[in-house]
């Protein structure tokens, strides 16, 4: 809470609002240019029948009708998108490990962490194109690894598989940000005050209550933010899956996302997608305060507890 | 460190003073743009037609464009929406009846009426492909359609000599050469590429006024099953309807394939990753039928072009003599132009003699080109369509459920807005 | 904390790195040799090295000049990006009337991903004439929602004491916020600088839809020209996605140590 000194006046109060809303403004300005009034226009276009030459009419509820109702690849997208943010805590889950074992007094650790964030700075199109080689059913390297070690005799076409190319896809996602949730754990972890184990351990707990009652609960508002992090990265995982199965086989990777871009630029519906954009907006929005929710009500901010 | 960051704060203090004053220097010159697929490193060819161009009209900058096709639509399409589309445009497949359907291209039918000559400079099966309700929209850019490339070597090891001449025979050759990790044929399947397998056997798509899905009939569904086994037998090559153009050319160049029905630039691209590729180990020639579909690129105007005839002038020179032959030595393919095809037919027996065979197939049987309807919804069909065909063929659907699915999903894009 | 044994730790952290690292030595390797892409048994090294691919990207795509291009843009952004996300998180460090509606807001601005902003944000930047230039291209990243709340939870963990002490001698905020609250933070700019700048520089649909000029491009636009005519991928491709990668990589290198507190508080423990 902000100390009141007595001696602020009502103008003093009416110079900070001012000095506040100053400082909010930039921010606030590109976030209105190019969030908000984009969201509206998909809002708004999303009730109409309307193509990039200019006719428009009123649509009411038909795209949402025929989205609901006589889709299956909208039902199916939904699925995957909902799969893959359902794994997110599993890879937050690895960082955390990590993270731990990083925090330990071993030596190299800075080496470790350097190597793995080392995947975070590569351009997604680049993840997918080497993810793509190692799924690759004659020649990649995790065919080739499994077929050495005897456990299949034929390579497993990963990406052409209908069950398992959608896992394939996230498991490069993960990949991909596994080192950006780490950094963030592993800094909330190294908040911790030390007194905290240590007066613990002389209690009596053991590690994994040590674990379970002091580490998880202050981490919560960066569990939240690493989770806020996983739904940011699955709309950049548009760009590995347009480089590693464009979708397919048979919509089994595509996501809201990757299908809203589809609709609009390769079908040219543009009204359609902009009926599942605002779909994925509010899905995305109740996930994230359901998150919210679950990690402590304190909305990315990210403050540990005294 | 202090010092380090001094020298970042300089850096960062001069790529801001480029930045915030390098804006684009306004232009009161005439303008036009032309917009091409893919064709990137085609720079020669292309400041042949800018000059060929600027002899007639002096007063207009050409202004170049290339995309790759996954960007092309998003480019070309936020273009237009901001009121600034690229004038002329070079479109692969389908793509244009979209932008026609919705008005979005000029009508180049009075253009053509004028000149009644120029059109008999094409072939007039291919012309007629870029007609939508009437109206001419396209002149030739590059032709292209589908052929059957075979592996001389894997026939003779399975006893057999000449290629197939229908439809069972294809399959049964096929079969007699599969054998561990052989298998008897692929296709290429992007683009609706795969429709002469089910049009040799007689099926339609949509009915003749295109209102209704028209494919699932007894025989259709009998052809689906057959291609079903096959692809689950192994004879045909499962990346025929999983992989797109890397697997499937990467697999014919392995020499582990007997058959391959893909359009002529996959010659040079497999054959860059084969050294085994001559006239003696492939061979090239029709489907049974003379069955195929094109994948054709098309020049277009946009009909928000402000210079229209100017416009039209740059097509010209771009579909015919030395410009269309500039293209296509400059690409290593072959034009809508009769005339220019006879001459780089005979540039190609002298530079590319191995590619002859596959690039003589593409002017022949051009009366049985199918997989092209001028359907509108071409995209939204094709997007229905083959997820479920996949399905069947991959045996994750019986062939009758995914035609009978297939059927619900086309007929309602059909009869939607 | 109890002694561990130390040699698991270090087994399984040499498991993941050897995990994380081998899809790099794939792409490293081969961007040095001319073995081909899709031969087989893969192997992880080399044959014969050669630098013939890092030449190639230089000549094939006017290398130098996306690469100042890129460096401008991102130099915008990240320069913007720290002024604005401090001026805001700050903001948010005070307590006012619409602070919880202006959280949720920022919030829900992360809910909007980029894709479906195309069209919109094209028109936009059009209607303020910054259609193909380095602003247009920087704007709607100059700014970015977790930066504010990395800001934010780094000026909260700074002792009220000090910011109190400032007020009562007569310091006006903002030069509270400058000469006390950033220098405290130096892990948050850190932050702040290795992100934005990751994400302007690969950044790669905006800039393709903005810009015409060929002139004008960044680097990752000149991927399209290693992934040729037919979607193949060749050497060069990897030698190019290794010379992208490698400013990001350098940056992170120099200031980690920062980035890596930077992300909490901690900031300042007095």
């Amino acid at each position: 809470m902000a100390f009141r000194n007595l001696e602020y006046f009502k103008r003093d109060r009416t110079r900070q609002l001012f000095l506040i809303w100053f400082f909010l403004a930039p921010s606030l300005i590109i976030f209105t240019l190019y969030r908000i009034i984009p969201l509206f226009w998909n809002g708004v276009l999303s009730f109409q029948f309307w193509s990039p030459y200019g006719e428009s009419k009123f649509a009411g509820l038909h795209h949402y009708e025929e989205m609901f109702f006589y889709d299956d690849v909208f039902w199916q997208v939904l699925w995957n998108t909902i799969l893959l943010m359902g794994s997110a805590p599993l890879g937050i889950a690895l960082a955390l490990l990590i993270a731990i074992l990083v925090n330990t007094q071993i030596r190299g650790r800075n080496a470790y962490r350097t190597i793995v964030f080392m995947s975070y700075p590569v351009m997604t199109v680049a993840v997918g194109i080497i993810w793509q080689w190692l799924y690759n059913e004659k020649v990649g390297l995790i065919n080739y690894v499994l077929i050495s070690l005897g456990f299949i005799e034929k390579g497993i076409p990963f990406l052409g598989h209908f069950g398992l190319a959608l896992p394939c896809v996230i498991l490069a996602s993960i990949w991909q940000v596994i080192g950006f949730y780490m950094i963030i754990l592993l800094t909330g972890l190294q908040n911790i005050e030390p007194a905290l184990y240590e007066v613990a351990a002389v209690d009596g707990a053991n590690s994994w209550m040590r674990f379970w009652k002091i580490t998880l609960p202050l981490l919560k508002p960066l569990l939240f933010l690493c989770f806020v992090i996983g739904i940011i990265n699955s709309f950049t995982s548009f760009d590995l899956i347009f480089v590693m199965t464009q979708g397919g086989p048979a919509h089994a990777t595509d996501l809201l996302i990757t299908r809203i871009y589809t609709v609009a630029f390769k079908l040219s519906k543009f009204d359609y997608a902009a009926a599942m954009t605002v779909i994925n907006f509010l899905f995305f929005l109740g996930l994230t305060l359901l998150a919210n929710k679950l990690s402590g009500g304190e909305a990315g901010a990210v403050e540990t507890e005294r | 460190m202090k010092i380090r960051w001094h020298f970042v704060g300089i850096l960062l203090t001069v790529f801001l003073a480029m930045g915030l004053t390098g804006a684009s220097s306004v232009q009161a010159q005439k303008k036009m743009s032309v917009l091409t697929w893919n064709i990137p490193y085609y720079e020669e060819g292309f400041k042949k037609w800018v000059v060929e161009f600027n002899k007639k009209h002096p007063d207009i900058q050409i202004e170049r464009l290339d995309k790759k096709g996954t960007e092309w639509s998003t480019f070309y399409q936020t273009q237009v929406v901001a009121g600034t589309a690229p004038d002329i445009i070079d479109i692969q497949g389908a793509l244009w009846l979209e932008y026609a359907s919705k008005g979005g291209l000029l009508d180049l039918t009075p253009y053509m009426k004028k000149e009644p000559e120029l059109a008999r400079q094409f072939y007039p099966e291919v012309l007629k492909s870029w007609v939508y309700e009437g109206k001419q929209y396209a002149l030739p850019f590059i032709i292209s359609k589908t052929l059957l490339f075979y592996n001389k070597n894997m026939f003779k090891e399975a006893g057999l000599k000449d290629p197939p001449k229908n439809f069972d025979e294809m399959m049964s050759y096929a079969r007699k050469m599969t054998k561990g990790e052989k298998s008897g044929f692929m296709t290429l399947n992007f683009d609706w590429l795969y429709w002469p397998l089910l049009a040799m056997n007689g099926i339609e798509l949509l009915s003749p006024d295109q209102k209704k899905a028209a494919f699932n009939t007894p025989q259709g569904v009998k052809t689906v099953e057959t291609l079903a086994k096959a692809t689950q037998d192994g004879v045909i090559n499962k990346i025929s309807w999983t992989g797109r153009w890397v697997e499937p050319n990467d697999a014919f160049a392995a020499g582990t394939v007997g058959m391959f029905h893909a359009h002529a630039p996959a010659f040079l691209w497999f054959k860059s990753k084969a050294p085994w590729v001559s006239e003696e180990t492939v061979g090239a020639t029709h489907l049974p039928g003379g069955w195929s579909t094109p994948n054709s690129h098309s020049i277009l105007i946009s009909k928000s072009c402000k210079y229209p005839d100017a416009a039209w002038d740059m097509l010209k020179i771009i579909a015919t003599g030395e410009g269309a032959y500039a293209l296509g030595t400059g690409t290593n393919n072959l034009t809508g132009n009769i005339e220019v095809n006879k001459r780089l037919l005979e540039y190609f027996g002298k530079t590319l003699p191995v590619a002859v065979p596959a690039l003589k197939t593409q002017l022949e049987h051009l009366d049985k080109l199918c997989g092209n309807w001028p359907l509108a919804k071409d995209a939204e069909v094709k997007e229905a369509f083959y997820p479920e065909l996949q399905n069947a063929l991959l045996g994750r659907k019986s062939p009758k459920d995914a035609m009978a699915d297939a059927e619900k999903k086309v007929n309602r894009i059909l009869q939607s807005r | 904390m109890t002694q561990y044994p130390r040699w698991p730790i270090h087994l399984f952290l040499l498991f993941v790195s050897a995990l994380m690292l081998i899809p790099f030595i794939w792409v490293l390797k081969t961007s040095l040799s001319g073995e081909n892409i899709f031969s087989y048994p893969p192997a992880l090294f080399p044959r014969d090295p050669h630098l013939f691919y890092y030449v190639d990207v230089w000549y094939t795509i006017p290398f130098l000049r996306y690469l100042v291009n890129s460096a401008v843009v991102s130099a915008i952004v990240v320069a913007a990006n720290i002024v604005f996300n401090s001026m805001a998180g700050y903001a948010l460090t005070r307590d006012f009337p619409a602070k919880r509606a202006m959280i949720l807001l920022f919030l829900s601005c992360m809910m909007i991903p980029f894709q479906v902003t195309i069209i919109p944000a094209y028109l936009i930047t059009k209607k303020m004439a910054l259609l193909n230039s380095y602003l247009g291209m920087a704007l709607p990243v100059c700014s970015t929602i977790i930066c504010i709340f990395v800001f934010k939870a780094s000026f909260e963990a700074i002792p009220k004491s000090l910011i109190d002490a400032a007020r009562i001698d007569g310091l006006p905020e903002w030069r509270i916020v400058l000469r006390i609250l950033l220098p405290l933070s130096k892990s948050a700019i850190a932050t702040n600088v290795i992100l934005a700048f990751i994400w302007s520089w690969n950044n790669f649909l905006w800039p393709l839809v903005i810009i015409r000029d060929q002139e004008m491009q960044t680097l990752p636009l000149g991927l399209s020209r290693f992934l040729t005519v037919v979607e193949d991928t060749t050497g060069a491709l990897y030698a190019f996605c290794i010379m992208v990668l490698l400013p990001g990589l350098i940056l992170f290198l120099l200031a980690q140590k920062e980035f890596i507190a930077g992300l909490t508080t901690g900031a300042a423990k007095g």
